[in-house]
């Protein structure tokens, strides 16, 4: 190796599990964005490059931070979102077996039709804050962090998403 | 607690056990619940992580060559700048110059597609950047100008200007003879602050400020355009300046013979007939021709 001072993110190795580590929730939070799957995988590539192109400037801690302060920027200029389709996973932890006839079988099929109806409705700030909540399980803090904005705001952002797929629901209803 | 983010801290199931009895009592809450359970239950599509590793991978090394190329680029674009600018600086300013040399006539087109014939041994002088708002030609000698439709300008001699008004004519400014013939549409002439509107078939003539009467123009263009000249009462003297600018040759008249007054047609592409005309005319004979220069002298 010509430069023995080379480390953190510029090491190969270190690069890679950073990038194992972080980009399926980058990818996910800009498809949540941009509703489009190119779009999202644009950016998330546009975003590590330049990560790479200046591993030497960034101390690995500040890393995901930089990650995303990219991805944002380079977001402005990308257009507004299509519609968010997102794909159901059936979780069977919480199913009484007594539940699973046919009736209810379709009252849920109806239900999650609402909802994703509903959540393709939301604001890109609403939407954005809830799904990565919902989907990959961010805490308000690290929703915090990516968004660029306080915790206290994306708690706001959380409570007004209920509200208006409530809405949104009952008045599909 | 704030009513703005309770939602939220239900959903992060930071309740406590009060506040969710409140809650699980309000009339919203079955449908709340249900947005929690199946929104937990939803994926995204699943992203292609590897593709995306390997085009990142591929594009590592893109900086370096941006770095190579930024100083360079901007050489070349500053180079750019500064070549453009002095370009543009001479092109502002350029004057464009046509010119007639003794013997031939020019043609060209003024920036607005009008034409103009240049007779032997005239020059014109126009802009042609910014045209539209410095509509004016310079001439000196005689040039026949025939105007693009709807289009307009000044043609300026040291003797007096023309206003085109959309149309043909022909201009004649030498030593102190100004000759203006119109042949199509109107055109104004101002000289000696006095301004005339020409007609089809009128003209100006004017010698040393003063006008004089030439006949009624009767062609459709001037016959110099078909080296062919009509005089009428004209001194011998600018006939034989005119010969000497058609033919590019040097004509030595006896001195008494200049003010006899010529009338009729004169060839300007034949020499010899041009010759025998005046020598006829005027009893003179050619004594010498050596080259160029043609010497003569009364028979």
């Amino acid at each position: 190796m010509k430069k023995n001072t080379i480390s953190g993110i510029c090491e190969e190795i270190t690069f890679s599990s950073f990038f194992e580590n972080h980009a399926k929730s980058l990818r996910n939070y800009l498809f949540y964005k941009f509703g489009n799957e190119d779009q999202a995988d644009d950016v998330t590539q546009e975003a590590f490059i330049k990560l790479w192109q200046n591993c030497a400037d960034v101390p690995p801690e500040k890393a995901k931070s930089f990650l995303y302060t990219v991805a944002n920027n380079t977001s402005l200029n990308h257009i507004a979102h299509q519609k968010v389709v997102l794909q159901y996973v059936a979780k069977n932890t919480h199913k009484h077996t007594d539940k699973q006839n046919p009736e209810f079988l379709m009252e849920e099929e109806q239900f999650k039709t609402k909802l994703q109806k509903a959540i393709a409705g939301l604001t890109e700030a609403q939407r954005t804050a809830f799904l990565l909540h919902r989907i990959d399980g961010k805490k308000y803090h690290e929703i915090a962090e990516i968004l660029g904005i306080s915790i206290k705001a994306v708690e706001k952002r959380i409570h007004k998403a209920l509200v208006e797929l409530r809405k949104e629901i009952e008045n599909i209803r | 607690m704030k009513e703005d983010i309770k939602l939220a801290k239900w959903l992060d199931g930071k309740m406590d056990e009060k506040e969710l009895q409140e809650f699980e009592a309000l009339p919203g809450f079955e449908t709340y619940r249900k947005i929690k359970e199946y929104s937990g239950a939803f994926t995204a599509p699943e992203a292609d992580t590897d593709t995306i590793y390997q085009n990142i991978t591929r594009n590592k090394n893109r900086k370096n060559k941006v770095v190579k190329l930024t100083p360079w680029f901007s050489k070349i674009a500053a180079a750019l700048i500064v070549m453009l600018g002095t370009a543009y600086f001479f092109y502002a300013t350029h004057t464009t110059n046509e010119i007639a040399v003794a013997g031939e006539h020019t043609e060209f087109l003024l920036p607005d597609n009008s034409s103009v014939v240049l007779n032997a041994g005239s020059e014109a002088e126009f802009r042609a950047w910014n045209w539209d708002s410095n509509r004016k030609v310079e001439l000196y000698g005689e040039a026949y100008f025939k105007v693009a439709k709807g289009q307009k300008f000044d043609v300026v001699t040291t003797l007096g200007k023309v206003t085109v008004m959309g149309t043909e004519f022909n201009v004649k400014a030498r030593g102190n003879r100004f000759d203006v013939v119109c042949f199509e549409g109107k055109v104004k002439v101002t000289s000696n602050n006095t301004e005339t509107i020409l007609t089809p078939g009128k003209s100006v003539s004017l010698e040393n400020g003063k006008s004089i009467t030439t006949p009624k123009e009767k062609g459709i263009e001037p016959s110099w355009i078909n080296y062919e000249v009509h005089y009428h009462d004209e001194r011998l003297a600018n006939v034989i300046a005119e010969m000497e600018r058609q033919y590019n040759i040097t004509i030595n008249l006896p001195k008494e013979k200049g003010d006899s007054e010529f009338n009729g047609p004169l060839p300007m592409n034949n020499l010899d007939i041009a010759l025998e005309n005046i020598t006829t005319l005027y009893n003179l004979k050619v004594v010498k021709k050596d080259g160029d220069k043609i010497i003569l002298a009364t028979e």
